[in-house]
């Protein structure tokens, strides 16, 4: 259908028709586009903000937000494109290619992954090595390696490979639902977030296996009762693949079932699987910018080790870089006690050569892990052995080599899980390199160097991740606390649970009563350097919410209040985004959209072939569209009724171009080509014109009695210059306006500026934007200027970027009364800025001048202070 | 203006309802289908002015049904609401006519002003067929 076909309103035969419904209605129509593109325009500033924000790192994002940025600034640009087509058709199609090349630069990064199909469901774990990791997660691939190069023990069973997740995922579209589910919600609200991982989870645990896995992971599980017998019971562990990138570890953020029948086998598989949807595990891919569709679980299913004992013991110590001494956590039972955070565990410290227990601390031990008769594994009162340790110092050895041995081999420290059975039997359970904080410098527990360091609040307990924090106590006993974690306050624990860790981001630093420095929770604390202590007893009922304390997690103290002394201590966080693959996606994309080429209308360049950005579209169909609207206004037909000089003190000195609905009906019917103040009806003219005349310009050159304007505008001051021709949109000072819209381009002497403006009804649609740049002085004091004036309108809210001399501010998001209010200050300033440059050596003049500015710009009347409220379209 | 008439098509039926009362509070009259085919069935008796389509629905998607909305019935618009991203569909359906291209989820308020401005170009592009044909006739 091709409406545009109308637009060629000149010289066609309808030129003669008295046809004023006709002309109305085209009217109304390039009207609407022209707004729309200004609102498309409006969104990509929005999303723009969005982008920069999120690289700076100051939100937590996925894929979905940075596919949903990309997407929406696409949409939007190619909306601006098609709106300027419709005001000019055919005239800049080229905009249209040059778009389509920009899209194909960005949409690479922001592509769903194509993984390469096919390879075995399942494989056993006996023919399992590191070069399967891509198939079998480096969980798996890094134990099964250890089993066949290292000649350790580890359990019998098998993995369901990567491949067997995919098939299941494609299954019913199983990954499309789920990736919708997540696209549409709020991430900010954690309460939503709670709920929707609940959904998703319950969509995958209740969805069927494709058949032939089903078939396969129950003949391998056939096979490993050949091996291990009839009751085999087995373990399913999580392996998942594609977040091993460097630094990650995510540690325990997803399920393990325990003692699991072959009845429950299948059930126990969709549950591991879906817990790569919980709460906490997909809070730590946003946090670390890893994306969801890179993860797959491969899942481990391996015989049950009824352990006597079990741990964890690291090749190094993973708290204080200069500390090689190798640490083995262990605990009665299985060792889910240790990683868990949940009971109090030995602690067997051993020097590297010659290797010797150095150090041991025995734990009492009330409490254990075992394997329930049936199926399931809890936890029981231990009152036979809890003081005995739970390792001889041979055991302790045994671990301890097994670990160097595995640091060797794999050439990084070892975080390893082990069990030792009835039998005295050693058990690799797993194994994986051992995250460690950041810096070198290691542990800073020498104290004495700060002087009148208050007594401590609390001290003890042990360090799970170094560093000093400051904030309020908040303690979080259950799952409804979280949701109310506030940002910046200091956590407080009775047991170190790993589903903790989802809090960790907000967290300034965290306490707890029990686990130690081995658990999953210490090992997120650690890689997002959030400060931790562990251990430390009485903690709950010793603190109070609200009250302020300070951590030396170094040191193993607590103090009350700010120690400013301890907080010179404080090391900065990383920014757990950096180099995750979700950032260089977003980084990569965003240099396509929001890099900025095209700066000069006048340049040569401004034109569509040398747009490479959505950005420089964006800024090439927004400067265009004006001119077109301009140029059509001042078209012959059109010009007489629409194109009017202000009558104001100085007579020929603005211009006032009427695109839609900015004069009313008087000044409409006027016949002298001219229009009074009072009867422009545009918003935002009459505030950036209240603003120009509030107060008398005094400044330098002295004023004549004919009025002020008139030495402002010299340049221009050319009478000979009859309305009418293109040039005028650069030579004059026009208003285009209508109801809602204003555009003031000015050009007087060697200055520039252009405001632009927007006031409805719609908040979040309005702005304000200002651009001036120029002046007679030499580049420094111009340069100087541009500041002085960022300096004033960023204390009216207006966000400011300058180069050089040339200044752009922009402010959106305001209702109406506030609107007026800031148009009213860029009038005063567009008068009274101008011969700023001038002075600009003589810092006596400049403060003068900013006093004066300041007292000027008070006296005008806002409802509310500026930067003191809230946007009333964000609230 | 008067009363606006929309149609909602999506095959989340929790989403539609939720959205289809909160518009309503806002005086609009809203009409649901779950479907392509039952959008275009919908579209034979209640005259929409706006409809606002899901890209991906079991049957027939969202991008075929916004071109039989367009080649049946010319004037009504067509806002995409989507929870997937994708720019070539996105450009795509702008190609095929489409007004806007909504991701979820959308604010209220911003779907309202997206559906107040829809209805706006269908005014003028009625009006200007209507002045044409006047112009033609007289």
């Amino acid at each position: 259908m091709g409406f545009g076909d109308w637009f060629p309103f000149f010289g066609r035969k309808k030129e003669h028709r008295n046809n004023a419904e006709e002309f109305r209605a085209l009217l109304a129509s390039r009207h609407h586009h022209f707004r729309q593109l200004l609102s498309a325009d409006g969104e990509n500033h929005e999303i723009f903000t969005d982008i920069e924000e999120a690289l700076r790192g100051e939100r937590v994002y996925g894929m979905a937000f940075v596919r949903a940025a990309c997407t929406k600034a696409g949409a939007a640009t190619y909306r601006m494109i098609q709106h300027l087509d419709k005001l000019a058709p055919g005239k800049y199609t080229r905009l249209y290619e040059v778009f389509d090349e920009i899209r194909r630069e960005i949409e690479p990064y922001i592509a769903r992954k194509e993984f390469e199909r096919g390879g075995p469901l399942v494989l056993d774990l006996s023919d399992v090595n590191r070069e399967h990791t891509d198939l079998c997660g480096s969980k798996m691939a890094t134990l099964g390696e250890a089993g066949q190069r290292l000649g350790l023990d580890i359990p019998g069973g098998f993995v369901i490979t990567a491949e067997a997740y995919r098939h299941f995922m494609d299954r019913n579209d199983l990954q499309g639902t789920i990736e919708h589910m997540l696209q549409s919600v709020d991430k900010e609200d954690r309460d939503t977030l709670f709920q929707l991982t609940s959904r998703v989870m319950q969509v995958i645990m209740t969805a069927p296996l494709p058949e032939d896995l089903e078939r396969e992971i129950l003949a391998a599980h056939t096979r490993l009762m050949e091996t291990e017998g009839e009751e085999v019971r087995a373990a399913l562990r999580s392996s998942a693949l594609g977040e091993d990138t460097e630094r990650t570890t995510f540690a325990g953020q997803y399920s393990s079932v325990l003692n699991v029948d072959r009845d429950s086998l299948l059930d126990a598989y969709r549950e591991v699987v879906a817990s790569k949807y919980s709460m906490q595990a997909l809070t730590y891919r946003l946090n670390r910018g890893i994306r969801h569709e890179d993860v797959a679980m491969c899942v481990g299913c391996m015989a049950m080790v009824e352990a006597r004992s079990g741990g964890v013991a690291y090749s190094r110590s993973p708290v204080d870089s200069q500390d090689d001494s190798i640490t083995v956590y262990s605990a009665w039972g299985l060792p889910r006690a240790v990683v868990d955070g949940s009971i109090e565990t030995d602690i067997f410290t051993l020097s590297r050569s010659p290797l010797t227990v150095k150090d041991k601390t025995v734990a009492h031990k009330a409490e254990k892990y075992v394997c329930l008769p049936m199926e399931g594994t809890c936890r029981i009162e231990n009152q036979e052995n809890e003081d005995d340790p739970s390792l001889t110092d041979e055991q302790a050895l045994q671990v301890a080599r097994a670990a160097l041995d595995i640091e060797a081999h794999f050439g990084l420290p070892q975080d390893v899980e082990w069990a030792i059975t009835d039998d005295d039997g050693f058990k690799l359970l797993q194994c994986r390199p051992l995250p460690r904080s950041e810096g070198d410098e290691g542990l800073r527990t020498d104290r004495t160097v700060i002087d009148n360091l208050p007594e401590p609040l609390m001290s003890g307990g042990i360090t799970a991740s170094p560093g000093v924090a400051f904030g309020p106590v908040f303690k979080v006993g259950k799952d409804a606390d979280a949701l109310q974690f506030p940002e910046g306050a200091v956590m407080i624990l009775a047991q170190a649970l790993p589903r903790r860790a989802a809090l960790l981001s907000r967290a300034a630093a965290v306490i707890s009563e029990r686990g130690g420095a081995a658990g999953h929770l210490a090992n997120v604390a650690r890689e997002f350097g959030v400060p931790a202590l562990f251990s430390l007893r009485g903690a709950m009922n010793a603190l109070e919410n609200g009250q302020t304390i300070t951590v030396d997690a170094d040191n193993r103290s607590l103090f009350t209040n700010k120690v400013e002394a301890l907080m010179e201590q404080e090391r900065p966080r990383h920014n757990p985004m950096r180099g995750s693959p979700v950032r260089s996606a977003l980084r990569n994309a965003a240099r396509h959209i929001i890099r900025l080429r095209l700066l000069d209308p006048d340049s040569a360049e401004f034109r569509p072939r040398y747009c490479k950005t959505f950005h420089d579209i964006m800024r090439f169909c927004h400067e265009t569209a004006v001119r077109e609207m301009f140029d059509f206004g001042m078209s012959q037909d059109y010009g007489k009724s629409s194109s009017r000089q202000l009558i104001c003190d100085v007579p020929k000195q603005f211009w006032v171009l009427n695109l839609d609905d900015g004069f009313s009906p008087d000044g409409q019917e006027r016949t002298d080509s001219c229009v009074l103040m009072s009867q422009v009806e545009s918003i935002p003219m009459r505030s950036l014109w209240a603003g120009m005349i509030a107060v008398p310009w005094e400044g330098p050159p002295p004023v004549n009695a004919r009025g002020f304007l008139s030495v402002m505008f010299e340049a221009t001051m050319n009478p000979n210059l009859a309305a009418g021709q293109a040039s005028d949109f650069l030579m004059k000072n026009y208003f285009i306006i209508s109801k809602n819209y204003c555009s003031l381009q000015s050009r007087f002497g060697f200055h520039f500026c252009n405001v632009e403006s927007l006031v409805g009804d719609r908040p979040s649609e309005n702005y304000a934007r200002f651009n001036f740049k120029g002046g007679a002085a030499n580049l420094e004091r111009r340069v100087l200027r541009a500041k002085f004036l960022q300096e004033i309108l960023e204390s009216y809210d207006f966000r400011v970027k300058v180069r050089e001399d040339n200044l752009l501010a922009r402010l959106e998001g305001y209702g109406h009364s506030t609107m007026a209010h800031r148009l009213k200050v860029l009038g005063y300033l567009i008068i009274h800025t101008r011969q700023l440059d001038m002075v600009m050596a003589d810092s006596q003049a400049v403060t003068r001048l900013r006093n004066k500015i300041t007292e000027d710009l008070a006296q005008f009347k806002t409802e509310q202070a500026p930067a003191a409220r809230e946007k009333a379209a964000r609230a | 203006m008067q009363e606006m008439k929309v149609l909602l098509v999506d095959d989340e039926v929790d989403f539609t309802s939720a959205i289809q009362k909160r518009l309503a509070r806002r005086g609009l009259t809203v009409k649901v289908a779950q479907s392509g085919e039952e959008c275009l069935s919908s579209l034979e008796k209640f005259p929409a002015d706006v409809v606002v389509l899901d890209m991906k629905m079991p049957g027939m998607d969202g991008l075929h049904t916004l071109r039989e909305i367009k080649r049946r019935h010319p004037l009504v618009e067509v806002i995409m609401l989507t929870g997937h991203a994708s720019m070539e569909s996105a450009v795509e359906g702008m190609d095929q006519g489409a007004f806007h291209y909504l991701m979820k989820p959308a604010d209220l308020d911003e779907l309202v002003y997206k559906l107040e401005d829809a209805c706006k170009r269908k005014e003028i592009r009625e009006r200007k067929i209507r002045s044409t044909d006047n112009g033609e006739e007289s």
